[in-house]
C-alpha cells in the first residue's frame, strides 16, 4: 500500500492552519466536482480530495495522520506501525467518514482510521449497515429487452477480526426490461453489513446508457440517425433499419430531405406508457469518384431545375 | 448466494422510497429531508402526512447532490438547492442538445 500525502492532494502546507485546510479543500471541491468539472478523472480526483480532507479537517485524524506519516514521501511503501492507534482516540466512528462515504475511500485511509474506529460499535449496539451507491453502464439494448449483468464494486467491510479491509465483490445483476438513464435499481441488503445484528444496507446502482454514436436517448424517446441514398430520399423506398429492438423495414416517404423524423410509435423503451423511437433521416451523397459517377452528376446538373440557394435570393 | 445467483433489484419509481429509506440512502437524518422538502428544497410533495412521503430516482439523485454540496463547500440549504436548480437546468439542456444530434463534447 503506498503512502499517501493528504497535504499534497489538498495543495497547503503541513503547518496548514484548519481554516486554510478548509478553503484548499473547497477550492479543489470546486475544480473537481463531478457535477461541473471537466477534467476526465474528475470523479477519481474528487474522492481523493474528499479523502485527504476527512483526514485533515478532523484534529485528531490529523494528529495520527501526521504521527504516522512523519516518515514517508508519497508513493512510498507504507505499512501502519503494529502499535498503530494507541494514543489516539477516534471520536467519529472510524472508516465511516463523513456521511458514510468512507466505503470509497482508500486502503491507506481504511488501515490508518478503520482499524480504530471499528473496535467500538460491535455488541455495543444495533445498528443497520449503510446503504451503498454505484453507478453500472448497459447497452441501449438490454433497456428494451433487459439483461443480466456482471458488476465488480469496491467495499470496505470488517473482517472476523474487527479490522476493516478493502474487498471486491462481484455480482450478477438483473437489468430490468424499461429501465431509463439515471434510474436506480434497489439491491436490498447489499450494502454494508449491520452492526451488532442489525440489518445490512442496500445497494442502489444508477443506471446509465454506455455512448452509441447512432442512438440518442431523451426519457424512453430513442432518437436514431438513418443514412438514405437521394434516390431513396427522392423518389421513396422500403429500409431495412437496425434499431436497439432489431431491424425493422420501414417506408420513407418520397420528397424527403436531411433531418425529416419518421416516428415509430411505442418503439423506444418499453414502459407504461413506452416511448417512441424517432428515425432522422440523413441523406448521404455517393462519391463522384469514377468516371460513370460524374456522369451521371453532371446529367442532373444538366437535366435538373434545381436551385438548392433560391430562397436566399441567388 | 453463488456467485453465478442473479440479483434481481426493485426499479426505483416502480417502488418509490419512503423518507426513511430517502434518508439512509443520503446518510442523513430524516429531519435533514424533512426541512428541505419543506423548505421547497426537495420533492414536489404535497401530501401533509410526513409518512406517507414517497421519493423516486430524480429526488433521490437531488437529495444526494444537495448533500454533497452543503458538505463539500459548508453550502447553506438554500445556496445548495440552487446549486442542484443549475445543474438539472444544464442536464435539461444537454439532453436536448444530445437528442437534436448536437452533443457537446
Amino acid at each position: 500500500m503506498e503512502f499517501r500525502d493528504y497535504y499534497q492532494i489538498l495543495d497547503v502546507a503541513k503547518t496548514a492552519t484548519a481554516d486554510e485546510i478548509k478553503k484548499a479543500y473547497r477550492k479543489q471541491a470546486r475544480k473537481y466536482h463531478p457535477d461541473v468539472s471537466k477534467e476526465p478523472d474528475a470523479e477519481a480526483r474528487m474522492k481523493e480530495v474528499n479523502e485527504a480532507n476527512a483526514a485533515l479537517s478532523d484534529p485528531e485524524k490529523r494528529a495520527a495522520y501526521d504521527q504516522a506519516g512523519s516518515r514517508y514521501r508519497p508513493g512510498q511503501e507504507f505499512q501502519p506501525p503494529p502499535d498503530w492507534g494507541t494514543g489516539f482516540e477516534f471520536s467519529g466512528d472510524g472508516a465511516h467518514g463523513s456521511y458514510g462515504e468512507s466505503a470509497e475511500f482508500s486502503d491507506f485511509f481504511s488501515s490508518l482510521f478503520g482499524q480504530a474506529g471499528s473496535s467500538r460499535g460491535a455488541g455495543e449496539h444495533r445498528a443497520r449497515g449503510g446503504d451503498h451507491h454505484a453507478k453500472v453502464m448497459i447497452e441501449l439494448a438490454d433497456a428494451y429487452h433487459g439483461a443480466a449483468q456482471t458488476i465488480t464494486l469496491r467495499a470496505a467491510r470488517l473482517d472476523p477480526a474487527g479490522h476493516v479491509v478493502t474487498e471486491e465483490r462481484t455480482l450478477k445483476v438483473q437489468i430490468p426490461k424499461g429501465v431509463k438513464e439515471g434510474q436506480h435499481i434497489r439491491l436490498a441488503g447489499q450494502g454494508s453489513p449491520g452492526f451488532g445484528g442489525g440489518t445490512a444496507g442496500d445497494l442502489y446502482l444508477e443506471v446509465h446508457f454506455k455512448p452509441d454514436s447512432r442512438y440518442r436517448v431523451e426519457g424512453r424517446d430513442v432518437h436514431e440517425s438513418v443514412p438514405v441514398t437521394p434516390w431513396e430520399a427522392a423518389l421513396g423506398a422500403a429500409i431495412e433499419v437496425p434499431t436497439p429492438a432489431g431491424s425493422v423495414r420501414v417506408n420513407v416517404p418520397a420528397g424527403s430531405q436531411s433531418g425529416r423524423k419518421l416516428r415509430l410509435k411505442e418503439r423506444g423503451i418499453p414502459g407504461n406508457p413506452p416511448g417512441d423511437l424517432y428515425l432522422v433521416l440523413e441523406i448521404v451523397l455517393p462519391p463522384a469518384d469514377t468516371n460513370k459517377a460524374r456522369q451521371l452528376y453532371e446529367t442532373m446538373a444538366r437535366e435538373m431545375d434545381f436551385n438548392p440557394r433560391q430562397g436566399m435570393g441567388v | 448466494m453463488t456467485q453465478d445467483d442473479i440479483l434481481t433489484g426493485v426499479l426505483l419509481d416502480e417502488v418509490a422510497l419512503s423518507l426513511d429509506e430517502l434518508a439512509c440512502a443520503c446518510a442523513v437524518e430524516p429531519n435533514w429531508i424533512v426541512e428541505r422538502v419543506q423548505a421547497g428544497f426537495l420533492g414536489g410533495i404535497a401530501i401533509e402526512q410526513i409518512t406517507r412521503w414517497q421519493f423516486t430516482s430524480p429526488e433521490l439523485v437531488r437529495a444526494r447532490r444537495l448533500v454533497a454540496v452543503e458538505r463539500d463547500f459548508d453550502a447553506n440549504p438554500e445556496l445548495a438547492a440552487l446549486v442542484a436548480d443549475l445543474i438539472e437546468e444544464v442536464e435539461r439542456l444537454k439532453a436536448r442538445l444530445n437528442a437534436a444530434g448536437l452533443p457537446l463534447t
